[in-house]
């Protein structure tokens, strides 16, 4: 029986993540009728301890004989299980949330990246902003999400496109820290900046109740990345009366056989699929290409590699292909708006599918990053 | 601790210090310049330090390593064999960080005999030392990817910089894993290359082809300060130079035309492009050396 392990982190703004990974695995092995697939699971806290994630995956690969492992991890923590991958010959799944730039570490053969682009969507948000005519903008973020590099890509893209970035506010990460009070005075000096915005979890219902107390009144224009289009929290989140558009990275309003059943699916195990659901039942598709790759290619992973750089597959949210450089996927991404939902909560509509996203990508890796870094550890949005 | 072989080590002795990993450092036979450097940061950061200049001087090894009793040794660009009685020190405690694949690049100028080989990549290798060089357990090959137009230099700083992060991630994977796993080479793929003589350094134009040429090229600078190759019956190196792909109807070697560069047949058909080479004159572009050429014409006849 073959076996794929799971790193599995917990977070506080989404209670249900490691349940939502599993159960995305296990129902997209189930869809693909590949029940005699054991899933063995080890758990990571928030992936920020190096110790623990290690152990883990040293575990499934050791202890466990995965033939391969997926992970929920960030870019820093999968360099740090890149020897480990190396030296038992198998491969890493990254269920990436893309809030790092695939530039700041080299590639490895044994370590794939399954993304959820939120880099790449913070560099399109900028894109729309520019396109919508704005030539000054703020970057707002929060002490956490604010740690990592799409905050590069998207002030750095809004920059790059001819946008000027006339000021930057991080807000803390606490509740009682979280305030959108300084927006008041950065607004009065540059009244025609948009808001470029980088909120993940429960900091997305947070701002968006900062920006209805603090700045309903004025006309103003916030863009967004992939997860502060996350459906579960927008259900939550006050509509907030303004101009909110961006990049989605999924929706359950994609209109597409794969996403119905997939929504379907998961409904049925009692789950609201999600981002992460989303990911791991993607993952399912993958990890049985390198088992199969593995077989065929008698376990040499430079070619189990160039196997998936030409592998593609029909997710919920389209094609999905890999970047031969980077080894991430490339998914399709969607433009969105948020509108007001019967409840007086947010709602979000899809524009339309955006083009050439592989191209987009190459222009997101092409930057050069200056030395800028990213210290955190925790897999993203796991605090 | 580290030992290593100068400055090739330093990011990796920058970040393993500043992850708190180093408790010491050995340096063999390097310039006294940094030897003095080294042993100043090790003073300052309270590290043990010893320079070995000789190989008689690793007989002192030993009692050193014993004095610091240091979990692991790595070892980075360390010029001299380490004989049993040192690695007797502890079983698999010895990590030696090849800057090249393992078994297939054995021996110590791995960087130009991947660049010699057309390699499109090459990779940090991380084994357990044995009494034979290069022949030890292989705990990994990170791979690390050659770009067009990479020289030696290049490719040496951008391993030098990459093995900062292998090392670091060495030193992590032995601070987390119960066990590492490790595999015996493959000796039916081992390959162990000389240090590279005059004979594996010098043009052959009427044997090598273009691109086997522009390799040689650029696996030989700045070390050897080019290429060997003998030009208008005369000894020099090249420098730089890139492949022509214009046909000639020349003997192999000849000077074909003088553009910006010296365009030079080779024997495939193809010519090089030589921009900047070496001669007794000194270190000149294609025209500067053109222009001494004229004198020397001037001055003979």
């Amino acid at each position: 029986m073959q076996t794929i392990g799971i790193l599995l982190p917990r977070s506080t703004y989404y209670q249900t993540i490691g349940f939502d990974l599993y159960e995305g695995l296990r129902s997209g092995l189930k869809h693909l009728e590949k029940n005699d697939i054991k899933i063995v699971t080890e758990n990571i806290g928030f992936g920020a301890d190096k110790q623990q994630c290690y152990r883990s995956a040293e575990k499934l690969l050791l202890e466990e004989n995965a033939d391969v492992v997926i992970a929920y991890i960030g870019h820093r923590m999968a360099q740090l299980l890149r020897p480990l991958f190396l030296a038992a010959n198998r491969m890493l799944i990254v269920l990436d949330a893309g809030a790092s730039l695939p530039q700041e570490w080299p590639s490895c053969p044994n370590i794939f990246y399954h993304s959820l682009h939120n880099s790449l969507g913070a560099l399109l948000a900028a894109k729309q902003a520019v396109n919508d005519g704005y030539t000054s903008a703020g970057m707002v973020t929060g002490y956490y999400d604010g740690g990592y590099l799409h905050t590069y890509s998207i002030s750095q893209g809004f920059e790059d496109y001819g946008g000027k970035i006339a000021f930057n506010h991080a807000t803390g990460y606490k509740e009682e820290d979280f305030t959108m009070e300084p927006l008041k005075n950065h607004l009065e000096q540059f009244p025609n900046a948009a808001l470029l915005s980088l909120f993940s979890g429960d900091f997305v219902q947070w701002y968006f109740e900062g920006i209805k107390n603090v700045l309903q009144e004025k006309n103003i224009s916030v863009y967004l990345s992939p997860f502060g289009f996350e459906e579960m929290m927008l259900t939550d989140a006050e509509y907030p009366g303004v101009h909110i558009k961006g990049i989605a990275a999924w929706s359950n309003k994609i209109e597409s056989d794969e996403n119905k059943i997939f929504i379907e699916v998961l409904n049925e195990t009692g789950r609201i699929p999600n981002l992460f659901s989303l990911l791991s039942w993607e993952s399912a598709f993958i990890s049985l290409k390198i088992i199969e790759l593995t077989k065929e290619c008698k376990n040499n992973v430079t070619q189990i590699a160039s196997g998936l750089h030409s592998f593609t597959f029909e997710s919920p949210r389209g094609t999905i292909c890999f970047d031969k450089k980077t080894n991430n996927s490339i998914s399709p991404l969607y433009n969105a708006i948020i509108i007001e939902s019967s409840e007086g909560k947010c709602e979000l509509e899809l524009r339309n599918k955006i083009d050439n996203v592989l191209e987009h990508f190459e222009e997101l890796t092409a930057q050069e990053l200056n030395n800028v870094t990213s210290a955190w550890y925790n897999s993203y949005a796991c605090i | 601790m580290v030992l290593c072989g100068g400055k090739f080590a330093f990011p990796t002795l920058q970040l393993l210090a500043y992850e708190k990993f180093i408790c010491a450092i050995g340096i063999g036979k390097a310039d006294e310049t940094i030897v003095d450097a080294l042993e100043r940061e090790s003073e300052d950061n309270h590290f043990g330090f010893k320079s070995f200049p000789s190989s008689k001087s690793i007989a002192e090894m030993r009692v050193w390593v014993e004095s610091i009793q240091p979990d692991y040794i790595f070892c980075i660009s360390f010029p001299f064999l380490l004989p049993e009685s040192v690695l007797t020190y502890g079983e698999n405690r010895f990590i030696n960080f090849h800057p090249g694949s393992l078994p297939q690049y054995r021996g110590s100028m791995p960087i130009f005999e991947v660049l010699k080989n057309k390699e499109t990549e090459t990779a940090i290798c991380a084994h357990f030392m044995s009494s034979k060089f290069d022949k030890g357990n292989i705990i990994f090959n990170d791979p690390v990817v050659i770009d067009e137009g990479d020289t030696y230099g290049k490719l040496t700083v951008k391993l030098s910089q990459r093995m900062a992060q292998v090392a670091l991630n060495m030193a992590n994977m032995l601070q987390f894993a119960n066990s590492i796993p490790n595999h015996p080479q493959d000796e039916t793929l081992a390959c162990y290359y000389e240090k590279p003589e005059l004979s594996d350094t010098y043009i052959n134009w009427k044997r090598m082809s273009a691109e086997e040429i522009i390799a040689l090229i650029n696996a030989c600078n700045p070390w050897n300060t080019g290429a060997d190759a003998t030009l208008l019956g005369e000894q020099l190196k090249i420098i730089s130079a890139q492949v022509l792909n214009e046909m000639h109807h020349c003997q192999p070697g000849t000077l074909v035309s003088i553009t910006e560069t010296l365009n030079i047949a080779c024997g495939d058909n193809k010519q090089i492009a030589v921009k900047i080479l070496s001669c007794d004159e000194g270190i000149m572009t294609a025209d500067q050396f053109m222009e001494v050429k004229k004198m020397e014409l001037k001055i003979n006849y």
